[in-house]
Parts: structure tokens; sequence; C-alpha cells
């Protein structure tokens, strides 16, 4: 049981972070379905450039920078050249998909997993006094910088969405943006920043994939990005909404990945069990809501 | 969500067309191979020559570029239909690869049944990917949930499921591949092109456009679906049953789609492969999108897509490029196809 929760928190953490940046846009009125790229660009960029600077650090910087990069560009078509954002972010997806493989065979002459050894793993770090707490101990003690990093920054980003001007004027872009409008304010350049965030963030969740494992598999994100957006609506739109729906998620996944060796299941229909739990959170959310909704008529 | 993503839309669709605005659009592109093939390739004459000729320079690729067309423009309608009623679906991978399968089991078991198994294992088929899409077309109408979340968990889950279902229990042990067994010799479609793959489906395709622009045009119930896309209240006032346009055109949607991976079977594979149909689901969504969900404009874009597909292709047999540069052409087309910036070029009246 420990186990599984030790795992359901590594699991969750680049849903997380994803659904995190991915509230930024969904907040400034954007459906952002690019997150799936993003985090690609992000996973692809942030080990290789760990690879050429011997640096982790500075790995994840210049990953970052690059993903924010690509997303300047789903901006600047979105946003400036007027295109759907739907349509965008599918192209940013497919760019990113072909870009990392591209990028991959030219420079390591490889289309398929890409191994890094001479990078170490992850540090992994004990919480000196919460690691001797039972239950919660083993769940939230002994995991990379990169799970406690996403707390602060959900922290941070609750505080920034909810507490700032520039947060609520965000929030107002994508509630009314014509309140924007009326005070002078462009609400493009506050959903352009939301675009530069989400990429922020989908670039640490692409780097906690590719650091944790050490390598470069095409398409490692497989379908992540879109979970993250179901956090989102999963969650309700809310920073703390976020981290429950994917606690679920990744208890899910750990659950299945569990159930694979101890029951000696078939993996291809493990593997499906977290999207028809998702699938059931999904409905049972909505049939939630739709009856606070007849109530309150 | 949806009363916002129903103006975009509507924007979306509304956007004037200008030729100039497209040419603009597709000289970008062709910059965007020319670019790719000088920074990536040692030979870049040849990638191009490859690229822009080779999938036209005999009737073996240019009766492949064709056939791969076909799942494309099935499933396109698929995604058109329900748009055109203001529903995503984005399902369409596990609709259109759980219609191929269950189309193909049937075929091997009513293989006595000649013509009548042939028509109805495709019908299973196109069943079984309608009644994935439908139902989150039910969830929707009973308790607004997502349909646009709801069918990309449920393709999920089903492609894995029939992932499953294609290497464990139905696996012919008489291959090395990892595919069920393959449908009788008397079920499949005629050749129309040897020696290429290309099959008498596509002549299905055509018709298939047709029925659709001419069920969405030319019909009350396509009237009613149109109306109600673009306007559910407005719909609703004008007495039509609101909830059957959130069901039936899901419906249709995936029974499309069911359709697309059953006729991929009967016409090129012959028996479900595992993961055959992965990226298609995909393509299709965006081959719907390049033809604004229109049913006659489909056939081009279908075309148009194949064509890059098959380029790339062609440049990688025969050059040192990746297959992967098709990917990043075809997202170039699509970061521009729907800019109206893009496509107000040319034309003289600003409209808002």
């Amino acid at each position: 049981m420990n186990a599984l929760l030790h795992s359901a928190v590594a699991i969750m953490t680049p849903l997380l972070l994803a659904a995190m940046g991915g509230l930024f846009t969904e907040l400034s009125g954007m459906l952002n379905i690019a997150l799936e790229g993003l985090m690609l660009m992000g996973a692809f960029s942030s080990i290789v450039f760990t690879y050429l600077s011997g640096s982790m650090i500075w790995g994840v910087l210049l990953g970052i920078v690059a993903t924010m990069l690509l997303a300047t560009l789903l901006a600047v078509v979105t946003l400036n050249l007027k295109s759907n954002v739907f349509i965008t972010g599918l192209a940013t997806n497919l760019l990113a998909s072909g870009l990392t493989i591209v990028l991959s065979f030219r420079l390591f002459g490889n289309k398929g997993v890409v191994v890094f050894d001479r990078i170490g793993s992850l540090p992994r770090w004990d919480i000196p006094l919460v690691s001797d707490i039972p239950v919660l101990g083993a769940m939230i003690s002994g995991h990379s910088p990169f799970v406690y990093l996403s707390w602060v920054l959900l922290a941070l980003s609750s505080w920034v969405l909810y507490k700032t001007p520039f947060g609520l004027r965000l929030r107002a872009a994508g509630l009314h943006e014509k309140t924007l409008v009326s005070l002078g304010l462009s609400p493009s350049a506050y959903r352009f920043i939301a675009f530069l965030v989400s990429a922020f963030a989908c670039a640490i969740a692409g780097a906690v994939l590719t650091l944790n494992l050490g390598a470069f598999v095409p398409n490692i994100t497989s379908g992540k990005g879109w979970i993250a957006l179901v956090v989102i609506f999963l969650g309700q739109k809310k920073p703390l909404g976020l981290l429950g729906a994917s606690l679920v998620f990744g208890f899910a996944d750990a659950f299945s990945n569990y159930a694979q060796g101890a029951w000696n299941v078939p993996a291809d229909f493990i593997l499906a069990i977290p999207y028809l739990f998702t699938l059931l959170a999904m409905v049972i959310v909505s049939i939630h809501a739709d009856w606070k909704e007849r109530i309150k008529r | 969500m949806n009363d916002r993503m129903d103006r975009r839309w509507k924007r979306f669709l509304g956007v004037p067309r200008s030729a100039l605005g497209s040419l603009v659009i597709l000289f970008i592109a062709l910059a965007a191979v020319f670019l790719l093939s000088f920074l990536l390739s040692k030979t870049p004459a040849r990638t191009l020559r490859y690229f822009f000729i080779g999938p036209l320079q005999n009737t073996y690729y240019l009766g492949n570029m064709l056939n791969t067309s076909i799942p494309l423009i099935f499933s396109a309608l698929g995604v058109s239909l329900a748009m055109r009623a203001g529903s995503f679906n984005l399902g369409g991978e596990g609709q259109l690869y759980g219609g191929a399968f269950i189309a193909t089991v049937s075929a091997v078991a009513m293989a006595g049944w000649g013509i009548a198994g042939v028509i109805c294992a495709i019908v299973l088929g196109a069943v079984t990917g309608g009644v994935m899409a439908a139902f989150s077309g039910y969830l929707r109408m009973k308790w607004q949930t997502n349909e646009l979340i709801t069918t990309f968990l449920l393709s999920n889950a089903v492609s894995l499921v029939v992932g499953y279902l294609i290497a464990g229990p139905f696996m012919d042990p008489a291959t090395n591949l990892i595919a069920t067994r393959k449908i009788p010799e008397s079920f499949r479609f005629s050749r129309i092109l040897e020696p290429s793959n290309l099959s008498s489906a596509l002549v299905m395709a055509l018709v298939m456009t047709v029925v659709v622009h001419l069920y969405l045009y030319r019909t009350k119930s396509g009237y009613e679906l149109r109306m109600y896309g673009l306007n559910p209240r407005f719909a609703r006032y004008g007495g039509i049953n609101s909830g059957s346009y959130l069901v039936l055109p899901m419906f249709l949607s995936g029974a499309l789609y069911g359709l697309g991976g059953a006729m991929a079977i009967f016409g090129t594979y012959y028996a479900c492969m595992k993961d055959f149909s992965v990226g298609m689901g995909w393509n299709a969504l965006a081959v719907a999108l390049i033809a604004r969900f229109r049913p006659v404009a489909i056939i081009p874009a279908a075309l148009f897509f194949a064509y890059i597909e098959s380029g790339a292709r062609n440049a990688m047999l025969h050059s040192d490029v990746t297959f992967e540069i098709a990917s990043i052409v075809q997202s170039v087309v699509f970061f521009l196809v729907t800019s109206s910036v893009l496509q107000r070029i040319g034309t003289k009246r600003e409209r808002g």
C-alpha cells in the first residue's frame, strides 16, 4: 500500500505540472490542446541539453527556453494571425512529434529510443520529520526534487491567479474579455503570457519524464497532455482540484501497474484502467454538477 | 465552455475564403519542404525530386497514394457530421480501430454467407464505431458531460482492449504478425489499379461523400442538424428535438469512422493488425479541419494530405530523410490554414 501511494505521487507529478500550465490558458479563455506537444518538446529538449551541457539544471532551463519558443510560435499564430486555437494546438502536437524524431535522427542517427547513459539518475530527497509519519511519510517523502517543485509551483500559481491584479485580469480575459478592453488592456497580451506559462510548466513536466528514465522514447508523453486536460476539467479549474484530480489519476495508474505484477492480467487490459477510471470520474462529476444545478432551480 | 467554443467555430466557418490567401499558405508549406530538405538532407535535390514527383511517377505510387486517402475520406466525413451539429468527436482513433476489428472478426465468422456476410460485417463495424460515439453523445444529453473528453478517453480504453484481443484470443496462430485471421478471399474488394493497393473502396468513398453532402444540405434532418449546430437555443425554439441532435450526429460520426476502418480492412489489409490505425483518427480530424467540415471539400483535402505523406515516404525510401518530415509540413499547413488574417489577403471588405 505504501509503495502504491508513493508511486501514485510520482506518476501524478508530470500530470499536475502540465495541468497547472493548462489552467492558465484555460482561465484566459483558450482551450489549449497543445499541452501534449509542449510536454514532448520539453521532454526531448531538456534531456538533450542536459546531455550537451552536462548539468541537469542547465538542461532543464534550456529545455524551458526551447519549449517557450514553440509556445511563442503557437501564440503568435493563434493570437496575431487569428487562427483557430484548436487547430494550432493540433499543429503544435504534430510539429513536436515530428520535430523531436527528425532532430533525434539528425543528432543521434536513431529514430527509436535514445539512451543517455552519461546522465546520472535524479536525486531522491527525504523530508526529515515527515518521513517518520506512518502512511503520509512513505507517500510524500523520498521523491525527486521535481515532485516538491511541482507543489511549490502549484502554491505559487494559485497565489498569482487569485491574489494578484495580474491573475484577476488573466481570468477576466476568459470570463468577459470586454471588461479588459474597456479598461484599456489587451486580452491577447494576457493570453500570450498564459501560453508562455503553460510552456514553462509543460517543459518541466516533460523533463520529469525523460530525466527520470535517462532516455528519450519517441512520443514519450503518450497522451499525458490530454490526461492533463482532463485533470483540469475534473479538478473544476481550481488549483486544489488539480491536485486531487491528478492524484486520483496517479493512483489509478499506480494501481494498474501493481495489478499487472500481482494478478498476471494482460498489460493492455491494465493500461485501459486509468482511462476507464477517469471516464467514470468525469461522469460522476458531471452528474453531481447537474444535480446541484437542478437544486438551485 | 460550449457557448464560448461555438462562437469561435462559427467565426471560423464564416471566414471568407480568398484564393490568394490559400495560395500564400500553399507557398509557405512548399517553402517549408525546401527548407527542410536543404537543412536535413545531404542530397537536397534528390530529396525534393522524390518528395514532389515520387507520388505521381507511376501507377504503383499513384494508386497507393489514392488508397491512403480512402479511410481518411470516410473518417473526415465522420468528424464533419459531429462538428456541424456542434459536437466534438475526438475518439475517432478508437472508433476506427474498434470498427475495423469487429468487421474483421465478423467477416471471419460469417465466411460462408457470401455477399450477405460482407454487408453484415461492414454494418457491424460501422455500428461498433457509432455506438461508441453515441455513448458520449448520450452522456452529454443526459448530464452535460463534456463529449470532447469522454470520446477521447473511451477511444483510448477501447484501443487498448482491442489490442489485447488481437494479441490474445483472436490472434492468428498461422502468422508471425500480431494480427487476426484474414477475411475470406471472396470478401475482399477488387484491386482497380494494379500493381498498386488501390481498391474499389475508393468508389464507395466518393459515393459516401455525395450521400453525406445530400444528407446535410437536402434533407430535413440534415437541415435541423446544421441549425442545431449553429444555434442550439434557436433550434429548440424552432421546435427541434434538441436531445436527439446530441446523439444522432455522434452515432453517424462514429459509424463513419467504423466504416473507414472496415474499408481499410476489406480493401487493403485483409486482417486487423495490432495498432494498424495509429494516427488515422488524428489525420482525419486534420483533413476535416482543412476542408472546414464541408463534405465536398474533404476529397481534395484528403488527397493533399495523402500526397504529403506519400511524398515523405518516397523521399525516405530513395533519399536520406526520415518519414516524420511529413508531420512537420502538415503542421505548417495547420498553423496557417485557419488564420483569418491570411485568409483575408486579397479580399476587399474587412469584416468583424
